[in-house]
């Protein structure tokens, strides 16, 4: 039992070893917990992508509002500098003495004109600007006319030479036909310094004088990198709308709400494995639990077997003894009245009066032939019943052979052919013989109608062979898986036990005996007897 | 019975417990000319081998009380014996072993070989 309980203690642990490091299940259960944890972090950061933009969004308008209300201060200056100029003759120094109170930069410059047929004139001028008497033309032109039309502040750009100035024009501040103009020089692209006292928070704000980010129309940056991603609030200055595009250089939510979804995902995923974890132990658990059972069950299973087999075994080999017992029996209570009717024949035939020809010559040479028949049987049923090991002797193949074929001479239409050289091997003499008289009988019978009979021997490696072959009727495979069972027969005469017993002579003997049958072509006996005859024991 | 010539015949003792067997051979045998003599079983075969020089023996192996070769065995010199066996090998071989066995037979035989045998037996005894 030890001897079969080591392979599969074996084949169970090769089992663990070779097996996935996770079982399916929980490798599903470990992906889809990931799964959700993967996904709660990305809600997490929409929904804090979300806070994000709202609270910028805030700023940025808190922001359009304070630029908002410096152009409205933008405004009112021009409108009251277009009073000044509007308020009949006004002195060119109480002008600029106006202009210079609301002039905040020193690249500013004001002036006043009136439109004058189709073109405007400067009527009046402070500081770095166009001067009195000069006409607007091109885009100054074009942005006054704007002004004139818009009857409220209007913005743009004018570009002389290198300067880029922002321009807020208002018409009409200084009586009809007239324009207030306010024009600054500014580099857009120069980034303003922010700090906690500007109007951007802590924002970067790139401020457009256009409804969409145009590079060509920025008024002023905080930052060189433009364009700005984030969030864009359009407002009003006078007829224009500007645009504010905002973003935020560090986290407006804070870093809790910054870090939140990376605390959710590593939440999720230490969920995740500790879950897979503990249903790994106790599936693993439930795994060995169950291939335990298997495996005592399959224990349990191969041990009844066993215990079947043994007892068919032991069954079998009982119906054999009792078999052999009867067969003892009725074989040896046979030959005594055979024998008494052999001689009764005997003294019929010798002491018979009738003439030569008359019939009961015929009729006791017909019952001679049947007692031989019952004797023939009976010998067989004696030779399967005796079953004793063989007494070996060296005995010369061959002669063996010759001696067979001489006690069975062969039917009519029966060819015998005798191969071989002489060889010598340890064996007992009756009992070979006795095989070899019942394969060649039976190869006799196979040839109803004639035919060869070969009875060959040769030598092999450490053996000999006896070849009986016949040219008869053949079998079939289901045929000959049988012809070696104890009384299976396909003649009409005989119990079926001759090849049973020669199978057992050989096999006591340590040889085997093999059949090669073609239907309708003949079958082929081979005995295999061992040289070395020491190997096999000869029990007694 | 009593003429010279009827001593020159050959004289055998059938021995079997078989009645049948017995009596067949006894008549076959005086068919051929023998001068038979028979007994049922070992202890009266014994006696008569005393008092009578036979000159072949056929005899029984297998008999109630005293078997073939137990009465083979006690013989001094025994006539040539031919021993019929229903058994086959195993008695042939225990009766193999005894020298003065002239042959051995197994049941039923063929007739012609039994006289064959009682005939040598007997040229070889005289």
């Amino acid at each position: 039992m030890t001897g079969s309980n080591a392979p599969r203690a074996n084949s169970m642990t090769g089992k663990w070893v070779k097996r996935w490091p996770l079982r399916p299940l929980s490798a599903v259960i470990l992906l889809v917990l990931a799964a959700v944890a993967a996904a709660s972090c990305l809600i997490t950061q929409n929904v804090v992508a979300d806070q994000e933009r709202l609270i910028l969004r805030e700023q940025t308008a808190e922001v359009a509002a304070v630029v908002g209300s410096s152009f409205a201060g933008a405004q009112s200056s021009l409108q009251l500098l277009g009073q000044i100029a509007g308020s009949g003759d006004t002195h060119p120094k109480l002008f600029a003495a106006a202009a210079h109170a609301v002039t905040t930069a020193s690249t500013q410059g004001w002036l006043v004109t009136i439109k004058s047929g189709t073109s405007l004139k400067v009527t009046a001028a402070a500081g770095n600007g166009p001067v009195v008497g000069q006409a607007l033309s091109g885009a100054q032109g074009t942005l006054a006319g704007r002004a004139l039309a818009a009857k409220g502040l209007v913005s743009g750009f004018v570009r002389d030479g290198r300067a880029l100035r922002l321009v807020f024009a208002l018409g009409g501040a200084a009586g009809p036909g007239t324009v207030v103009w306010q024009e600054t020089v500014i580099s857009p692209t120069t980034p303003t310094p922010t700090g906690p006292t500007s109007p951007w928070h802590s924002l970067n704000v790139a401020i457009y004088l256009s409804n969409h980010p145009d590079p060509s129309a920025l008024v002023v940056t905080t930052t060189k990198d433009l364009p700005l991603a984030g969030v864009q609030y359009p407002f009003r200055v006078g007829a224009d709308t500007w645009l504010i595009v905002a973003s935020s250089p560090q986290s407006v939510v804070g870093s809790l709400g910054q870090d939140m979804p990376w605390i959710v995902l590593a939440f999720g995923v230490v969920t995740a494995v500790l879950m897979t974890a503990v249903l790994e132990t106790l599936g693993r658990r439930r795994d060995y639990a169950s291939a335990l059972v298997e495996e005592r069950t399959a224990s349990l299973r191969s041990a009844i077997a066993e215990r079947e087999t043994a007892q068919a075994s032991l069954s079998r080999q009982e119906n054999m003894a009792a078999i052999g017992q009867l067969a003892a029996t009725v074989g040896h209570e046979l030959r005594n009245p055979l024998a008494v009717v052999m001689n009764v024949l005997y003294l019929m035939k010798v002491g018979s009066k009738a003439a030569a020809d008359d019939p009961i010559h015929r009729h006791v040479a017909t019952a001679e032939r049947e007692i031989s028949a019952a004797t023939r049987i009976v010998s067989d049923l004696l030779d399967f019943a005796a079953g004793r090991g063989p007494i070996l002797a060296p005995v010369e193949v061959c002669d063996l052979v010759t001696e067979a074929l001489s006690v069975v001479p062969p039917p009519d239409g029966v060819q015998v052919v005798q191969r071989g050289e002489p060889l010598v091997v340890d064996a007992d003499r009756d009992q070979i013989r006795q095989a070899l008289l019942n394969l060649i009988t039976n190869g006799y019978d196979a040839m109803p109608s004639g035919g060869v009979l070969t009875v060959s021997t040769t030598s092999g490696p450490g053996s000999v062979q006896i070849t009986v072959t016949d040219t008869g009727m053949g079998m079939d495979e289901k045929t000959s898986g049988s012809i070696f069972t104890p009384f299976f027969t396909k003649k009409t005469r005989g119990i079926g036990l001759g090849l049973a017993v020669t199978k057992r002579v050989i096999e006591a003997h340590g040889g085997t005996i093999a059949v090669q049958s073609t239907p309708g072509a003949g079958t082929s006996f081979t005995l295999t007897l061992p040289v070395l005859a020491a190997m096999v024991s000869a029990p007694q | 019975m009593n003429g010279p010539a009827e001593l020159k015949r050959p004289t055998v003792l059938v021995v079997d417990d078989e009645v049948g067997m017995r009596d067949t051979l006894v008549a076959i045998l005086e068919y051929h000319g023998y001068r038979v003599w028979s007994a049922p079983d070992g202890e009266t075969a014994f006696s008569a081998v005393q008092e009578e020089d036979f000159d072949v023996l056929v005899m029984d192996i297998r008999m109630p009380g005293r078997d073939g070769v137990s009465v083979l065995e006690e013989l001094g010199i025994p006539p040539r014996v031919i021993l019929m066996t229903a058994y086959a090998a195993e008695d042939r071989l225990r009766a193999a072993a005894d020298a003065n066995v002239f042959a051995v037979l197994s049941k039923p035989f063929d007739m012609n070989r039994m006289l064959s045998l009682v005939a040598q037996a007997s040229e070889e005894n005289k």
